[in-house]
């Protein structure tokens, strides 16, 4: 193997992921921490970003970037409870920008904290009994996990194992509890000793999803291990498991491509299930590609070797063979929004979130609404990967009180009242915040969606759910490459549109057209919308008829 | 031909004179003769009882190299001068002295300079008399400011008050005080000499000072005028940057400029004046149109209480004593014509030079200078005002031109090559340093340079940041400590920032570093002085006392310097 990245070195020689971290905080010069500290912060589960919309007049002034943190909380599944959610809110308000952010994969990013409020912040969320760790950097990610307990009676038992798996593939380090929680310093590094990660993690970043068919509001097959839950006659009886899925690609780098997961067997116990997970990621950590992170994904590990391969190594380590698929349908990709009963006769209402993005403003109070429900102590918080959150697991007494709350903060206005195609749209956050944007995400798209909704209603196409997905780079954080129409920045105010996406995710879209600028987009989509709404097959989603006119090949 | 006494004595003294000590007197003899405008030098030091004291009392420099002039020019003449600074001089002994001199500028408004402060606060006591002594005041002062020389003029009538006799007179001195000052010490040499001329005559009380136009005027060329603040920074400061053809200047010089009033607050009192604009009018013998008068010369604005007074004298009305502006006078108290108008005219002070410490480096800059300027900002009931200077600088368009003059300060300079300094700059303070540090990267200067800034917020606040990041990485900057006031629930200052690392400022100074104070005078210096006591004090292992006294040393080896304002 060519020589190892620079990462490599950083991680092994972290001191079991403590660098220099507690040193880089005292500097007192910079708002930054040293280029080394910052990928290992990341294994702490954080950034740091700089406001990139003040680069230049800072420079003038002899500032240095206005750096700060983003800080990505551990949720399983996407859950917290209204206590924890006040305590975000408050904390969010304390230390970082103020806005909570739903993220993709179903949990909360607070932006802006300086160097000087991580701690604090840390340890408030602490208080909370939430933490941060290992939701970045070379290790396995947020565990996410279908999130409508109305989708199974037995969604509550497929939801804990969100909750196992990643308590399971946790780093055994305490770096976390003595930089940020101040722990006493371990006296014997045995105690941390770890056997999966060992010293150097894995090659690259790992993401493991649970579906629960129909609905596929995950994205499995964008991860790279994909659990997809068997459920016969209201029973879990394991899971089909899917591996090598990713999304990312690099702008004119051939050997980059999306790929979605390919489903190698089922596994019906517990333990057997855990088992081969875990195995997964030893084979990844073996055999992943440590000199090219562009090249490190499980998705490159599985293609290089090969699928069969991959499934005897996989048998080998585990030492039991894997079950034949079972059958499974996915129909569906998305949120319940509005009020839905689940079995156990409690009820859940879905709140459109336009992009994740909970705050005040003008138009809505959204943030407000929010702390006022979680005040009344009786919901539950759970995040969806369409960065939507569910006020959920409410009593029947207690409906009534929280539509009020809804309804007096003007939400049921919102989420009923926006769009159809809003609704099913995401971006991501890019700038100002992210460092690898090249165009606009989450502070553009709304403004497009405005601008697209009168040509679908010249088609009448109004009620149609067609998916919209945009990024600002091509790494596909809000999985542009799976939407029916994605869009993927190139260079600020282009973006290359893809076409041909399902409506279930399992089926990636290509490019139809690249550096489009807005007025190119509407033009293009008024064309093919006027196509759609005269040529379509009842029933024809916008993906599968994309494919059927083969305006991509 | 001499006088039948002279000759007398002359012949005795050669009499009882040996060999070597007729060639000395020969040589001495024709060395006077050789330049004889000279005053008689003293032969014997019996008409002279003891010894002279030349005291000076300086904020930057000036006094002090005269002091030390005189001094050496007494010693050539055989008369032995004892130099000492006014914060160095024992107060007691006074009564012991028979021949005191005494060179002391002014500053702030009319204040004697910080080092002189407890010598004029002492001679301000009553309950002492000072018959025995003869003393002379040179007092070195700026015509520029309203009151000029005012505590020259104050220390001489107060040791005349005390019973003091003057040998010479008060000498006044403008900015160039050269030739005046040089005949001032002339004329005491004489005086010391008995010489008989002027010996018994009568002295007047003082000898007016010529009026110079003694600074060099540059033109100053705005080439950039930033903001320093970051948005959201309740606070302005500007880095402004200005080419200057020939301007000279040393690291620790600061920039005089004279601001002029908006011509709106002018136009507006001409009119309540009722005299037209260009009317030519004589002021402190010098002719201006009114308007230029106004607008270049004369504070209009938030007069001192002594103009006030004066004023309302004039219009013959009463006005509490609260400072306020030439046009709401105007207003509330009106003049009862031209006539009265022209009448406060003259009694009217000029606008009063403002001084910044220069940021930049001749060596790093050449050229230019730089300033590092805050916009003073104040409420007068509720509404937002700004300092006249400050704003009139901060809002100065690039490719501005103004007048300027450098502000020399020989008591604020960095020392040799090879010493380590310790600078305390918050806020604006930090603008000779940037000065020092740039000087000392340009010079390759090998000592230690160590740094204690501060301001409100590390974001938004933080003063020439990602220049110190550089010099810092550099190496140039050895050591750097910040201390951002309001980051956090607890208030921080530069002081705390000392204490922290007190131990290493003790074994700096040890090792013969130089402390370097600038910035806000109250309660910053202030609160920096005690701070440094208490380091010298814990680290030193001294009692209280031990610790002033270390600290008396430090200001006598000129190792503790102060720039404040
Ligand atoms: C917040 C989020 C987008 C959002 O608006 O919700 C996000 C935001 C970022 N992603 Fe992502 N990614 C997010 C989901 C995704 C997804 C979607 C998914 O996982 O379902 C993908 C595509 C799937 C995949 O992994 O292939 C994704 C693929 C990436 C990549 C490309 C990874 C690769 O294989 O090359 C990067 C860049 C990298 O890792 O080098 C990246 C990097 C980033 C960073 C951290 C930029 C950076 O590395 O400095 C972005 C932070 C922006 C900011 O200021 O917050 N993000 N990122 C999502 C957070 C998920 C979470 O809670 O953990
Ligand atoms: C040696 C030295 C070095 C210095 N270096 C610097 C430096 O590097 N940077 C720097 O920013 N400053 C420096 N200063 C201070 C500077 O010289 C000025 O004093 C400062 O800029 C304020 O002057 P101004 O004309 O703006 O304010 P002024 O107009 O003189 O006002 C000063 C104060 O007077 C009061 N005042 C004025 N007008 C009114 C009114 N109408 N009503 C009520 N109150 C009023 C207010 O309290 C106001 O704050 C230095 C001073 C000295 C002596
Ligand atoms: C801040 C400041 C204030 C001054 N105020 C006065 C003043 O009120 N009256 C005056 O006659 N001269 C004033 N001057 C001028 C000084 O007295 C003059 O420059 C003198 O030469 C300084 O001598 P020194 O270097 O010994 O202190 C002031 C100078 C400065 C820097
Ligand atoms: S897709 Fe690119 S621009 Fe958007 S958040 Fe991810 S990395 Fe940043």
């Amino acid at each position: 193997m060519s020589n190892p990245s620079p990462i490599e070195k950083i991680k092994k020689e972290s001191d079991g992921l403590r660098g220099t971290i507690t040193g880089s905080l005292k500097e007192e010069i910079t708002g930054s921490i040293s280029d080394d500290d910052q990928a290992v912060i990341k294994f702490h589960g954080m950034y740091q970003q700089d406001d990139r919309d003040r680069r230049d007049e800072r420079a003038e002034k002899k500032l240095e970037r206005l750096y700060s943190f983003m800080i990505r909380l551990r949720l399983p599944g996407g859950f917290l409870t209204s206590d924890q959610w006040i305590a975000t809110h408050h904390i969010a308000g304390d230390y970082s920008t103020g806005v909570i952010k739903i993220t993709t994969r179903q949990t909360v990013q607070l932006h802006g904290l300086l160097k000087s409020k991580i701690k604090p912040t840390i340890q408030a969320f602490s208080q909370a009994k939430l933490d941060s760790i290992a939701t970045c950097g070379d290790i396995n990610r947020n565990v996410v996990c279908s999130s409508h307990p109305k989708q199974s009676p037995v969604h509550e038992e497929v939801f804990r194992y969100a909750d196992r798996i990643s308590t399971m593939l946790m780093p055994k380090t305490r770096a976390y509890y003595e930089i940020w929680l101040d722990e006493e310093k371990i006296a014997d590094k045995k105690d941390e000793e770890d056997p999966l990660y060992q010293d150097h993690y894995l090659p690259r970043k790992f993401k493991i999803a649970i579906a629960i068919p129909p609905n596929n509001d995950v994205d499995v097959f964008a991860n790279d291990i994909g659990l997809i839950a068997v459920i016969e006659k209201g029973e879990l009886k394991g899971f089909n498991i899917a591996v090598g899925g990713g999304l990312s690609t690099t702008h004119g780098n051939p050997a980059t491509y999306a790929r979605l997961g390919t489903v190698i067997g089922f596994t019906g116990s517990e333990e057997k299930t855990l088992k081969a997970i875990y195995e997964i990621l030893t084979i990844q950590r073996d055999h992943g590609n440590r000199s090219d992170r562009k090249l490190a994904r499980l998705k490159y590990t599985l293609d290089q070797y090969g699928v069969d391969w991959f499934r005897e190594e996989l048998e080998r380590r585990i030492g039991f063979p894997l079950e034949k698929p079972k059958p499974y349908q996915f129909t569906e990709r998305t949120d319940y929004f509005g009020w839905q009963k689940s079995d156990d006769g409690s009820w859940h209402y879905t709140v459109f979130v336009e992009n994740g993005r909970v705050l005040d403003d003008e138009k809505l109070s959204l943030k407000t609404a929010l702390l006022e429900a979680a005040k009344t102590g009786k919901v539950n918080f759970r995040f969806t990967c369409n960065q939507n959150v569910i006020l959920a697991d409410i009593k029947e007494d207690d409906k009534q009180q929280i539509n009020n709350i809804l309804e007096q903060f003007n939400i049921l206005k919102h989420t009923e009242g926006s769009s159809v195609i809003r609704k099913n749209s995401m971006a991501c956050v890019a700038l100002n915040t992210c460092p690898l944007a090249l165009a606009e995400g989450q502070r553009y798209l709304p403004e497009l969606i405005t601008k697209i909704e009168p040509l679908l209603q010249k088609h009448n196409l109004s009620n149609d759910d067609i998916i919209i997905r945009m990024t600002g780079c091509p790494n596909g954080c809000a999985r542009p490459y799976v939407a029916e129409i994605g869009f993927v920045g190139t260079a600020y105010g282009r973006y290359n549109m893809h076409l041909g996406g399902d409506h279930e995710g399992e089926r990636l879209n290509k490019i139809y057209k690249e550096q489009l600028d807005e007025a190119a987009i509407l033009e293009e989509l008024d064309g093919l919308f006027s196509v759609y709404s005269l040529e379509r097959r009842t029933g024809e989603s916008f993906g599968d008829f994309s494919v059927r006119k083969q305006w991509i090949n | 031909m001499l006088l039948q006494n002279k000759l007398k004595t002359f012949l005795e003294l050669i009499g009882a004179s040996t060999n070597e000590e007729l060639i000395w007197m020969n040589g001495y003899l024709s060395g006077i003769v050789s330049k004889n405008h000279e005053p008689k030098p003293v032969v014997s030091g019996n008409q002279l009882a003891g010894k002279i004291t030349i005291a000076y009392g300086t904020e930057t420099g000036h006094s002090k190299k005269l002091a030390a002039e005189f001094a050496a020019k007494a010693k050539k003449h055989g008369i032995q001068a004892k130099l000492v600074s006014l914060d160095q001089y024992k107060t007691t002994d006074l009564s012991k002295e028979n021949y005191f001199l005494t060179i002391i500028s002014t500053h702030g408004e009319g204040e004697p300079p910080a080092a002189a402060k407890k010598f004029y606060d002492h001679i301000h006591q009553n309950g002492f008399r000072l018959e025995k002594l003869k003393y002379g005041v040179l007092a070195l002062g700026d015509t520029a400011y309203p009151l000029f020389c005012k505590a020259g003029e104050d220390v001489d009538s107060q040791l005349h008050k005390l019973g003091g006799q003057r040998i010479v007179a008060l000498q006044k001195c403008d900015v160039d005080y050269e030739t005046e000052a040089g005949d001032w010490f002339n004329e005491v040499l004489s005086k010391l000499s008995g010489n008989a001329e002027t010996a018994g005559r009568t002295l007047p009380a003082t000898i007016p000072a010529k009026r110079t136009s003694g600074k060099t005027i540059y033109k100053g060329r705005v080439l950039s005028n930033i903001n320093l603040n970051d948005r959201g920074s309740d606070k302005q400061t500007h880095h402004i940057e200005i080419a200057a053809e020939g301007v000279s200047y040393l690291p620790g010089d600061s920039l005089g400029v004279v601001p002029g009033n908006p011509t709106g607050v002018t136009e507006a009192v001409i009119a309540l004046g009722g005299v037209p604009h260009d009317k030519v009018i004589t002021y402190r013998n010098e002719s201006f149109s009114l308007f230029n008068l106004l607008k270049k010369k004369l504070n209009i604005q938030h007069l001192p209480g002594r103009v006030i007074q004066q004023y309302s004298a004039i219009v013959q009305q009463d006005i509490p004593s609260t400072r306020m502006g030439l046009y709401d006078l105007l207003k509330i108290y009106p003049v009862n014509g031209p006539a009265q108008f022209e009448e406060v005219i003259s009694i009217l002070e000029p606008i009063t030079p403002r001084l910044y410490s220069i940021s930049s480096s001749p060596d790093a800059h050449e050229g230019e200078v730089h300033l590092t300027v805050a916009r003073d900002t104040f409420t007068v009931n509720e509404e937002l005002k700004h300092g006249l200077c400050s704003d009139y600088l901060c809002c100065l368009p690039v490719d501005s031109v103004f007048d300027f003059y450098i502000h020399k300060n020989d008591q604020f300079r960095l020392p040799d090559d090879d010493t380590s300094i310790i600078m305390i700059g918050p806020g604006t303070g930090v603008a000779p340093f940037r000065s020092f540090i740039t000087h000392r990267d340009a010079t390759g200067a090998s000592g230690r340079n160590w740094l204690f800034f501060g301001d409100r917020h590390f974001t938004s606040d933080f003063l020439y940041q990602t220049e110190m990041q550089n010099w810092v990485q550099t190496g140039v900057l050895t050591k750097i400590n910040l201390a951002f006031s309001r980051d956090q629930s607890e208030k921080i200052y530069v002081q705390h920032k000392m204490l922290e690392h007190g131990a290493e400022i003790y074994d700096w100074l040890s090792s013969g570093a130089r402390v370097y104070v600038c910035g806000a005078k109250e309660p910053m210096s202030t609160d920096v002085e005690h701070t440094l006591l208490a380091i010298i004090k814990q680290h030193g292992k001294h009692n209280i006392g031990q610790a002033e006294a270390y600290l008396e040393e430090l200001k006598a080896e000129g190792r503790y310097l102060k720039d404040v304002y």
